[in-house]
């Protein structure tokens, strides 16, 4: 039997790293039943996975905290250099999408991350009780670069009848990880690179933290448009100052990605900002604290 | 270098770092006490001690870090 529980994985997570156990319980201690029923309704479906694949909750915290390791390794490059370590879509590609051992890791990481990290949590939460405005059954639903799949898992729960469920991403570990976690035959799942992903226009697009994975994310941006519908929305999000082995453009403040935004045809219609730790915006402007940025987006 | 001559270095990097000038540190003093000290500022302490100091750390040992005292311990041990 699965029964997910918080105070078990911070346990865990506590023998292996005291001080991070400590920012995590701060972070989630007064977060709310909403969070304790979303978190525990993903994670129980990962568990449930884990399981049927001859593992434990005990993987995915390994992954954890490899995944932050090399997260402190990138952060400790940044803060010399002021750049993400990485330049070349091609190398990442090589190194870490196709690579499963480093793509495992990363993404079993990021799925305890989702609900771990109070900035991941705001924009999941973001999404969700917003998402109702801007879809219903007869609406297609495209993700790109799903990664764990906790927004397409999310977009199924609350709309399970729509019409349609896609997702496209350039990995197949990813792809491997979401079909296993969402588990339902509905999802069509597409092992491709977006920008050689030609399918019909759809309704509604989730495209989250993909941005900052491309040398030319106005391309990307421009790819998205293609693909969204005359009066179809999109969901995106995309950090800044947030150095990841696989992050490679790199946004200074959310000012450049509203720009962006602007040049690819797309409005604002509402946003998200939240800065890690809580700090002040003018904390993290000198101390390039990360920052999460999402917004509900449609064609201008 | 003796100790006290690092805990003066290292009382200008904070300063610096938390844009506080009139930051006194000691070397009792750990990361609870002040309240920016956090994982994020704890890595930024470490690459300009590293810069400063002209040494470099592994990141195990960054982690191990609770206040001053260890830092300055592991500054003394690199500069013998
Ligand atoms: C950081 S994960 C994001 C996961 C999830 N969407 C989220 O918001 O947390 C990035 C995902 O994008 C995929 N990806 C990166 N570049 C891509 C591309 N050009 N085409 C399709 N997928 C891509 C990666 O394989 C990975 O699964």
């Amino acid at each position: 039997m699965i029964t997910f529980n918080l105070e078990v994985i911070l346990n865990k997570i506590q023998d292996r790293n005291l001080h991070h156990a400590v920012k995590l319980r701060n972070n989630t201690h007064d977060l709310g039943d909403l969070y304790h029923h979303k978190a525990s309704l993903f994670l129980k479906k990962y568990e449930a996975y884990l399981q049927r694949e001859g593992e434990n909750i005990d993987f995915g915290i390994n992954r954890y905290l490899i995944m932050l390791e090399t997260m402190l390794q990138e952060r400790i490059q940044f803060i010399k250099t002021g750049q993400y370590s990485n330049t070349s879509f091609e190398e990442v590609e090589k190194s870490v999408y196709a690579n499963p051992e480093a793509m495992v890791s990363h993404m079993h990481g990021l799925v305890l991350a989702q609900f771990l990290w109070p900035d991941q949590y705001t924009r999941f939460l973001f999404f969700s009780t917003n998402f109702h405005k801007y879809f219903n059954d007869f609406c297609t639903y495209l993700e790109i670069g799903g990664g764990h799949g906790l927004y397409l898992n999310e977009a199924i729960e609350l709309f399970p009848q729509a019409r349609q469920f896609d997702l496209v991403d350039i990995s197949q570990s990813s792809i491997d990880l979401a079909k296993g976690i969402i588990d339902n035959d509905r999802v069509n799942y597409y092992h491709k690179n977006v920008y050689d992903f030609d399918e019909n226009e759809y309704n509604f697009i989730t495209m989250g933290e993909v941005l900052e994975h491309v040398e030319d994310p106005l391309g990307l941006l421009t790819k998205t448009v293609s693909l969204l519908s005359p009066n179809g929305v999109c969901y995106i999000t995309t950090p800044i100052n947030s150095p990841m082995l696989d992050h490679i453009y790199l946004f200074n403040d959310e000012e450049e990605i509203r720009t962006l935004f602007h040049s690819a045809g797309l409005q604002i219609i509402e946003e998200k900002i939240a800065i890690s730790d809580n700090k002040s915006t003018t904390y993290a402007k000198k101390n390039k604290t990360p920052v999460m940025y999402a917004a509900f987006l449609k064609k201008i | 270098m003796d100790r006290i001559e690092i805990l003066r270095q290292i009382n200008i990097i904070f300063a610096e770092l938390l844009d506080n000038q009139n930051i006194q540190i000691t070397e009792a003093t750990v990361a609870y006490d002040i309240e920016d000290w956090d994982s994020l500022m704890h890595l930024q302490l470490a690459v300009a001690i590293e810069k400063n100091f002209e040494v470099r750390f592994n990141l195990q040992e960054i982690q191990s870090w609770v206040g001053v005292k260890d830092i300055i311990d592991s500054v003394v041990q690199r500069l013998n």
